[in-house]
């Protein structure tokens, strides 16, 4: 059984080794105009965002966009010139030490003490965290992130995958309700990132706010609900992808058909359909226009007799959503 | 949180005993083993005839001390300065500071857990000197005194590492070691009248030592021997090396904790720092107080010729320390105009009074009634030495403030250069010309000349052109006011354009 923290601030206990569940429209994270400055620039400018219990959302945005400013405001550890960061409710900049139970900061870089053992490496933290029953809760983590069998390993022997993935552990040690992931996949090998997917699914279903940021959008949209496009300091999108992709005036479509080519060829021939690719039994497109112009092309094939086996967007949504919005350099 | 459940002192505790603890420790043994055997060897001369042990014990056991404060006070400084400047660099000290840890349990963990090699190489050397005391016939109060003296030097050394580690990306706290062994040539000017031999261990080990061996043995310099006398009373040394020693230690450890919440404040503020100089320049002039009991010399036919380096001493010392806070208490000019974002203010009001200029006169004041002791009772001859050295204060510590907060604001983070170069230009490089061509003109161009000079008793006929210097650096104070105010407020209006 784990200690656990409910909404109400009181300890719980569940059985699952990520506790808690999600309520429902309670949100654990509220950032309400936040402004960083730094000599030279304003790194972050206005930003607003609101995550809910089991909202994993992706923070997105090309080098310098100020991601990880934001995260470290947030997290406490850099100083913002105005605006506000609420956790659970509580104002983060009245109540700091409340709150540091509540919220876990993994940063972009793994920092750990090499000559300890991983399992030492984690009693540390449990020690400052007063996590009661530590042995077993250091096991949990450990098993979570796939360290078990490394639990005697020195910090220094470990790859930076594994480095990663024990700070990753030692970020949930406490059980926090939110959790701020600063590029958590990047040292990660391929099996690494599917287990990292996992656990951050397990994470959502157990009702914590999560977070995240990363330059790999097709890894990001396979457990984010949500995600907020930051550039130049500046929230310029942010949403659930359903909203986002709402918002979208452009989009990837595939089609495919049993009967009828010839007349959807003719359909396609509309001025909002771009880049037409023939491909297998179909045709690849661009479709320059809302999600509602799109329906309307749906319905005028399928009355016009084409008998349509597939329809689908190609590509990855966040990629789509985050090619849009205007922060277009990654990298 | 007692020590031994503080997780940073038992992570510090494992890593040093990971790291083996064995190996320092049998070097200090091996140390600690010659010295003991050189000891037994020294009670008989080559002759086989017998020498005082007592002797043999003092000059053995001197060496253990000596061994005892590079490891524990220089090591051990070196020590905490290294870790927490590693952990600064990997992240682990945000890391920590993330957790529910208070500053102080932070602290604590690396105060006394970064050094624990040392404290274990400290302690088979102090067993060691505690065989050689006892085998000398030694007083044990010898013994227990010295280390007192050493484990408090080295808590204290301690904090200026914390303070070190946190205040620089680099190991530089290294500078206060070579700052504090050069004052030790300088100590043994007046030993029992200068602050830092307190704030040392040195005189308090040599007033113990000597207070072993026998009153017609003693060495000519009662200096060495006699109380320490603070504005007449007397008080024993070692007492007072404790009570200085802890009270900066106070002084220390609230910035360190305050720091440790709050990395983006200043290293000191103004209050602490007023209190700081206060306290230290006080207790200095007490202890120069007994050679004048505030009649200061204003001819040199009264002027003992020891005194003249002495009290120029105390004074570069008043100086240098208030350089130094000045230098701490300034705000980094990226914080006001944060606050100038944060709190709408657009005139200079606010922003003078979050500059250290306002201190800078604060702490001159201080030292000007400090200083003014010296002169309770011959005000009436001497009031022109005072104002001079006063003026003089004051102008280098303006100019000071000036010069660092217009190159922070102008050079930001290459404003260092600039301000050792004007300290270089306008302080040291005359004195350094007038010692090589031997000529004392140069030395006038100084801005710490006025001072020194007045200090030194000059005749009549030089009084004027003290006075001419003093208005000349005046003006030079506000001129470079004006620019700095300009740049200062060129920061509210890039707030301002960026809102």
């Amino acid at each position: 059984m784990l200690a656990a923290f409910n909404m109400a601030g009181e300890s719980t206990t569940a059985t699952s080794t990520v506790t808690g569940s999600a309520p429902e429209n309670a949100s654990l994270l509220v950032i309400e105009h936040l402004r960083v400055d730094f000599p030279e620039v304003v790194a972050v400018n206005d930003l607003s965002l609101r995550i809910e219990a089991g909202d994993v959302c992706g923070l997105i945005g090309p080098n310098g966009a100020g991601k990880t400013t934001t995260m470290r405001a947030v997290s406490g550890l850099q100083e913002f010139t105005r605006g506000s960061v609420r956790i659970a409710g509580r104002e983060l900049a009245k109540e700091p030490d409340e709150l540091k139970r509540r919220l876990g900061f993994m940063p972009d870089f793994c920092p750990t003490y090499d000559q300890l053992t991983t399992s030492e490496f984690l009693d540390h933290f449990a020690r400052a965290f007063g996590v009661a029953d530590r042995a077993r809760r250091i096991s949990e983590c450990l098993e979570l992130t796939w360290l078990t069998d490394k639990r005697d390993a020195l910090c220094e022997e470990l790859s930076r995958g594994m480095k990663q993935r024990l700070v990753l552990a030692k970020t949930m040690l406490p059980d926090p309700q939110v959790l701020l992931l600063d590029e958590p996949a990047s040292g990660l090998d391929p099996l690494g990132r599917i287990e990292l997917r996992k656990l951050l699914l397990q994470l959502r279903d157990a009702g914590k706010a999560v977070l995240i940021s990363s330059h790999i959008l097709t890894e990001l949209s396979g457990f984010c609900n949500k995600a907020a496009i930051m550039e130049r300091g500046r929230l310029v999108k942010f949403g659930t992808l359903a909203e986002l992709g709402r918002q979208m005036d452009r989009h990837r479509m595939s089609v495919k058909w049993r009967a009828g080519g010839e007349r959807a060829r003719e359909i396609l021939k509309d001025p909002a359909v771009a880049k037409l690719e023939p491909q297998d039994g179909g045709v690849l497109f661009d479709f320059l226009g809302g999600p509602d112009a799109l329906d309307e092309l749906l319905k005028t094939l399928v009355t016009q007799g084409v008998r349509i086996c597939e329809w689908r967007g190609v590509g990855d949504d966040l990629e789509q959503i985050f090619l849009q919005s205007g922060a277009k350099e990654l990298m | 949180m007692k020590l031994t459940e503080n997780p940073i002192f038992i992570t510090q505790r494992r890593i040093t005993h990971r790291g083996g603890v064995l190996a320092g420790m049998l070097i200090a043994g091996v140390l600690g083993f010659c010295l003991l055997v050189g000891f037994i060897g020294s009670l008989t001369d080559e002759f086989g005839n017998a020498r005082p042990a007592a002797d043999m014990g003092r000059l053995f056991y001197g060496w253990i001390i000596g061994l005892e404060i590079l490891v524990l006070v220089l090591g051990g400084f070196a020590h905490i300065v290294r870790v927490l400047t590693e952990d600064r660099k990997a992240g682990l000290w945000d890391s920590n500071r993330l957790t529910p840890m208070s500053p102080a349990q932070i602290l604590t963990g690396y105060w006394f857990g970064a050094p624990l090699r040392e404290f274990y190489m400290g302690l088979v050397l102090a067993g060691f000197g505690l065989v050689i005391t006892l085998s000398a016939g030694l007083p044990p109060t010898l013994w227990l005194g010295t280390q007192l003296l050493i484990l408090s030097t080295a808590a204290f050394f301690g904090l200026l590492a914390l303070l070190m580690g946190m205040a620089f990306q680099r190991a530089q706290g290294l500078l206060v070691i070579l700052l504090f062994l050069f004052t030790i040539p300088v100590s043994f000017l007046a030993p029992s009248r200068l602050l830092t031999n307190y704030l040392l261990p040195t005189y308090g080990i040599g007033h113990l030592f000597i207070a072993t061996v026998p009153v017609s043995e003693q060495p000519m310099d009662q200096d060495w021997t006699s109380a320490t006398h603070l504005f007449g009373l007397s008080i024993n040394p070692v007492l007072l090396s404790l009570i200085l020693q802890a009270s900066v230690g106070v002084f220390l450890w609230r910035t360190l904790v305050r720091k440790t919440a709050n990395p983006f404040q200043p290293l000191m503020l103004r209050g602490e720092a007023v209190g700081l100089f206060t306290w230290l320049t006080v207790a200095q002039q007490a202890l120069i107080w007994s050679m004048w009991l505030g009649i200061f010399p204003t001819t040199a036919k009264y002027r003992n010729s020891d005194d003249i380096p002495l009290i120029i001493a105390v004074h570069g010392g008043t100086l240098l320390l208030g350089l130094m806070l000045l230098a701490s208490a300034s705000p980094q000019p990226e914080r006001v105009r944060v606050e100038s974002l944060r709190l709408g203010f657009t005139n200079f009001g606010p922003l003078f009074s979050r500059s250290a200029a306002p201190l800078a006169l604060a702490l001159a004041g201080i030292a000007a009634v400090a200083f003014l002791t010296q002169f309770l009772f011959n005000l009436a001859d001497s009031w022109r030495i005072l104002l001079v050295v006063c003026v003089n204060l004051t102008e280098v510590f303006l100019l000071f403030v000036l010069v660092l907060e217009y190159c922070r604001l102008r050079h930001r983070r290459r404003h260092l250069g600039f301000v050792a170069l004007w300290l270089v230009l306008s302080c040291v490089a005359p004195l350094i010309l007038a010692l090589a061509f031997q000529n004392a003109g140069f030395a006038r161009f100084s801005m710490l000349a006025p001072g020194f000079i007045a200090l030194a008793g000059p005749d009549d006929t030089e009084w004027p052109p003290l006075f001419y210097t003093l208005m000349a650096h005046m003006l030079i104070v506000i001129l470079l006011g004006l620019v700095w105010r300009r740049r200062w407020l060129g920061v509210i209006g890039q707030a301002e354009s960026s809102n």
